[in-house]
């Protein structure tokens, strides 16, 4: 059977991220297995929870992007909601009394710097809005959640992020006009 | 790029006064047609002029190359701002769930001409036959519930092939489209991400795509059998509908698990696929074969297909199940360019297999059970009933779930696939300038090759996608049809390992 090459020959060196992956999978898989195991052995507090979620966040951020929407407001959203996550548990588990003070400083600092990317490039970034429009939400909930419990204890950082969040989405409302009504549309449809 | 830019110029300067001002007409009202940013109202720019300067220079007159990229053929596509979306077929909801990193449901159709493609020409084609496609001209997006496609409006650019066919298309950065448009030599690809549409609605596309390239070259058609869809006409909603949801749901639905079937037993390679090949064959010889037989080409086809796999596969029990997409316009009248299909396994114990009649008899048997319209219209019923059962279940948590299940219900239960396309017709002035077509799956994951066929002219084409460096399969396939007749052209990739 003879062949005739029709083809270009495949340039070489190009990065396979897949066989990276395939090879990076082990020592992370070991490293997620040791961790519990190590910390059960030597007791203490559970610090494998957070040594697992440093795990994930290293693999989703670096090695294993996201293959659907990787932009700077995905991507910044992300790295501020594992920033928080991460304080919550070193607060819980490790050391705790400054998470409820700190998470939510972080949080509108976070936000400040996510609405300023996306407002530097509205015209493209309008078309992703969906991770910042959640965490907004959920910096809304989360804050009047904790000043309706919590009040008197150090409040005013939630305060800031949740007047933060209200100007945030109000902005969109009146700077996208007709532009955001359609995005949360598209966004949340369930055709 | 500054070569051609500057045989533009001198182009201009070897231009008569009368010329010239063709030309200042002609770009005076560009800037209308483009509500874009200033880069890319530049590159649009710089095609027509790549055009124009390619048009003269192949002997066409200014007044000539000005008629045929009119700036009328934009069709104030790109003077509009992109508003609209596109929710995702029930067919095509899985395909961005189940993406990986190197991995994505993908296909490809290309067009062989009798001429080396000219890429200025092609990359205005695609310019202009892409209005009548909107929901080609998308970014796949991420929402709350499900994902969809988002309408993009910018420069699709036309690449010269440079990597293995069916590589994965980027669909991960803003505005990235999901499909591609290459060229080598003679030959001209377009590659699918299947969230677009099957091989029915890619072959319309593919082939307004090749018609508008070769009027661009100046072949002109009048299409008198309406084998081109009209790029000037506006899209309708029928083209862009979601046809599984317009089907009256059955009483039952059925059909989308069974048990795991053997795989071919060369080893799996890591490149991806590891090499294409294309089986050329005279249509009326393969048609005679299949008729000596009393069957069809599908089933002829499907037939050596059973017997190549079992000389694959060292195993000597279990079942040989290659999977057979079905159109399923056949049976519904709808428009639709988008996702229209749904796919059966044609079953046969590997000690079964033998080259006599029952293995066709057997085939048409199960052919005509399992591909038959109260079959398709259970499984359309499951699928819609899948799909509308969680369509209120975050992304973020039945994503890993379907992944999982997909991955139980996937490739595992099927040996190999043979996707046919049927016979692609394009009107006689433009086919006089074609040579052939091709079909190509992209690599599947754990099958070991994927097989689908496309009639263009006197030509069939059977295309073999592979995934292991194991020859049999494709020796076999040689063999058995060489031995009914039937003279083959084998044409092909290399061997691409890592």
């Amino acid at each position: 059977m003879h062949i005739d090459i029709t083809y270009p020959p495949k340039e070489r060196g190009g990065f396979n991220r897949r066989r990276l992956l395939h090879i990076l999978r082990w020592p992370f898989i070991a490293l997620a297995i040791s961790c519990p195991i190590v910390n059960l052995a030597i007791g203490g507090p559970a610090w494998c929870i957070i040594a697992l979620l440093v795990l994930h966040v290293v693999w989703t951020l670096v090695f294993s992007p996201d293959l659907v929407e990787y932009n700077r407001t995905s991507q910044s959203i992300k790295i501020v909601a594992y920033v928080c996550i991460l304080l919550t548990l070193i607060d819980v588990l490790l050391a705790p009394g400054w998470a409820s003070f700190v998470v939510p400083i972080v949080c509108f600092s976070g936000l400040a710097i996510v609405a300023t990317l996306f407002f530097t490039d509205l015209e493209t970034q309008k078309h992703n809005m969906l991770p910042l429009i959640i965490f907004i939400f959920l910096s809304i909930i989360g804050s009047s959640l904790y000043l309706s419990i919590w009040h008197e204890k150090d409040f005013w950082p939630f305060i800031v992020l949740d007047s933060l969040s209200v100007v945030l989405i109000i902005s969109f409302a009146i700077i996208l006009g007709a532009d955001f009504k359609r995005e949360l549309k598209r966004r949340f449809h369930v055709k | 790029m500054d070569n051609i830019k500057l045989s533009y110029y001198e182009f201009l300067d070897g231009l008569s006064d009368e010329d010239r001002e063709l030309l200042r007409v002609f770009f005076r009202e560009f800037d209308l047609n483009f509500s874009l940013s200033k880069a890319e109202k530049r590159a649009f720019r710089q095609d027509f002029e790549e055009a124009i300067t390619v048009l003269c220079e192949r002997g066409a007159s200014v007044r000539e190359a000005c008629e045929r990229l009119s700036l009328t053929n934009l069709g104030g596509f790109y003077a509009r701002p992109s508003i609209a979306w596109f929710p995702l077929d029930d067919a095509a909801k899985i395909y961005p769930i189940c993406l990986e990193h190197g991995l994505q449901n993908n296909f490809r159709i290309s067009v062989y001409f009798k001429e080396e493609v000219v890429p200025e020409i092609l990359q205005m084609a695609l310019t202009f036959t892409i209005k009548r496609f909107p929901g080609f001209s998308t970014s796949l997006k991420k929402g709350f519930f499900w994902h969809y496609l988002d309408a993009v409006k910018k420069r699709f650019p036309v690449e010269e092939e440079r990597d293995a066919p069916c590589q994965p298309i980027k669909v991960s950065i803003s505005g990235s489209s999901s499909f591609r448009i290459m060229y080598y030599r003679n030959r001209m690809s377009a590659e699918f991400f299947h969230i677009l549409t099957d091989g029915t609605g890619a072959s319309v596309f593919v082939k307004a795509l090749a018609g508008e390239y070769l009027r661009l070259l100046g072949i002109n058609s009048a299409d008198e059998d309406g084998d081109l869809i009209d790029i000037h006409e506006t899209p309708t909603k029928e083209e862009l509908e979601n046809a599984f949801v317009k089907v009256e749901k059955a009483a039952t639905g059925s059909g989308f698990v069974d048990k795991s079937s053997l795989q071919m037993s060369g080893k799996l390679s890591s490149a991806r696929p590891c090499r294409v090949l294309h089986f050329k064959m005279n249509k009326d010889k393969l048609h005679e074969a299949a008729k000596r037989h009393g069957v069809t080409v599908t089933v002829y086809l499907l037939a050596k297909m059973f017997l190549a796999t079992s000389a694959a596969c060292d195993e000597l029990t279990g079942d040989i199940n290659i999977q057979l997409p079905v159109n399923m316009r056949k049976f519904y009248q709808t428009k639709t360019l988008r996702n229209f299909a749904m796919f059966t396994g044609i079953k046969i114990p590997i000690d079964k297999i033998s080259d006599t009649d029952e293995l066709f008899s057997e085939i048409v048997r199960q052919m005509e059970e399992k591909t038959s319209k109260e079959k398709m219209h259970e499984m359309i019923t499951a699928a819609v009933n899948i799909v509308s059962s969680i369509r209120y279940i975050p992304l973020v948590i039945k994503a890993p779930v379907a992944k999982l299940v997909y991955g139980f219900i996937g490739e595992n239960i099927y040996t190999t696939t043979l996707s046919n396309l049927g016979i692609v017709k394009m009107p006689k002035e433009y086919s006089e300038h074609i040579e052939s077509m091709d079909f190509c799956l992209g690599a599947p994951l754990l099958n070991r090759l994927a097989c689908a066929v496309v009639t263009f002219g006197d030509i069939t084409t059977f295309s073999v996608t592979k995934m292991t460096p194991d020859p049999t399969f494709e020796e076999k396939m040689y063999k058995y049809l060489s031995d009914d007749g039937i003279e083959i052209k084998v044409e092909g990739s290399e061997y691409y390992a890592h």
